[in-house]
């Protein structure tokens, strides 16, 4: 697999962080689990918060603090449920409720997936056929993608197996589905119903059921 | 005995949590508590959680800590940065709307906790050391910003109204400190 698309510095450094919106976390963290290179930068980053947290002034410390820890370390650990990780959709989705495929037009299938995200961006997997191609379409909010399987192109390149797509409201773009592969995806998409873009039009009715 | 901690070498860190691994020592705990707990306290303040709410999810990580100290791979991280990802995650999960599904099994899947993967460039502690030194090099004002952004997930133009300078100064610090950080990590790309 040949990855040329990677997430932003900055989306990989608020990802390590813990500061990224957990929507948009799932995407990144989708391309991490496909990318060996960023999986180092991540590693890194966390590292650098390792060396940050030795670094750091230490607070004080309520007196019984150490007492309190210690008197709850033997405590029973609650059971931590089992993921349920399926060969329909990718590891990460496996903490969420993920839907049923459904048809949205046009060789186009799509599946939500219940990820909590405090601006209102929504995480779905989508489905095109080969040889399709998408709407011309700008952005309201992002718009990030992972490609899980077969490719696109628009403006901006290929898009294959692992490639993570950063668009924002500054990007407009036209997809291409290349032939030979259904292309399937991962996407986590701002803004509310009203878009203007392509998906947001094709979403709409099924949303609202 | 550990009552004020100032550094604490990586070694020894290791050392206290195999020895909470494989004998239950109370006392490896007491010392790694000691430095880790006030700092890791410090941390979530200034990522945004309340004193009370710090000092809790301070104590749930060293006692996490505790729980997991067979899981810990030393040749993976640093005792600080598996504490440091442990506060992460605990801070994550405790301001999720959603309790149900928790995050950091996201985090545990991009950092598998089983076997090495092949496909890491460098030993885990080779590559610490590059990113420590990394850092060490770095001018304060770059550590400054990095900080910021990192550890209080400040946005960009926050930074720049809080230092008093301009956005563009921001990013190309930043910029800087990733360049200098891939530098040492023997990232061309």
């Amino acid at each position: 697999m040949t990855i040329t698309h990677h997430p932003s510095d900055e989306t990989l450094a608020a990802f390590a962080s813990g500061t990224l919106d957990e929507a948009r976390s799932v995407v990144v963290a989708a391309h991490v689990c496909l990318c060996a290179q960023c999986r180092a930068t991540a590693n890194a980053l966390e590292q650098f918060g390792g060396a940050l947290l030795e670094r750091t002034n230490p607070a004080v410390l309520r007196a019984e603090a150490l007492n309190s820890a210690l008197s709850r370390i033997d405590e029973a650990v609650p059971p931590v449920s089992a993921r349920r990780m399926s060969l329909d959709y990718p590891d990460v989705l496996a903490p969420y409720d993920v839907g049923q495929w459904r048809w949205i037009g046009r060789g186009l299938y799509w599946r939500k997936a219940q990820v909590p995200s405090y601006d209102g961006t929504r995480v779905f997997m989508l489905k095109a056929a080969p040889g399709s191609s998408l709407p011309h379409h700008g952005h309201s909010g992002i718009e990030w993608t992972c490609i899980l399987q077969g490719a696109f192109r628009h403006n901006l390149g290929r898009y294959g197996p692992g490639d993570f797509d950063e668009a924002d409201n500054s990007v407009e773009h036209t997809p291409f589905v290349e032939r030979g592969a259904t292309c399937v995806c991962l996407v986590a998409l701002q803004g509310n119903l009203e878009l203007r873009g392509w998906i947001g039009k094709l979403l709409q009715p099924f949303v609202r059921l | 005995m550990h009552e004020k901690a100032d550094r604490i070498t990586p070694e020894r860190a290791a050392a206290l949590v195999r020895a909470i691994a494989t004998r239950r020592d109370r006392d490896a705990f007491k010392e790694l508590f000691n430095f880790y707990a006030p700092r890791v306290q410090t941390m979530l303040m200034r990522s945004g959680a309340t004193n009370e709410m710090a000092e809790d999810l301070a104590q749930e990580t060293l006692i996490a800590v505790w729980r997991k100290a067979e899981s810990y791979h030393p040749e993976r991280a640093t005792v600080s940065t598996w504490i440091f990802t442990i506060a992460r995650n605990r801070r994550i999960d405790r301001f999720r709307t959603d309790q149900r599904a928790q995050l950091h099994h996201v985090y545990e899947l991009v950092q598998p906790t089983g076997a090495l993967p092949p496909d890491l460039p460098l030993e885990a502690v080779e590559r610490e050391g590059r990113v420590r030194t990394a850092l060490d090099g770095l001018p304060e004002e770059q550590v400054r910003v990095v900080e910021l952004s990192f550890f209080e997930g400040q946005a960009h133009g926050d930074i720049a109204k809080r230092l008093g300078i301009p956005l563009g100064t921001v990013k190309s610090r930043l910029r800087l400190a990733m360049a200098r950080l891939r530098d040492f990590l023997g990232d061309t790309r």
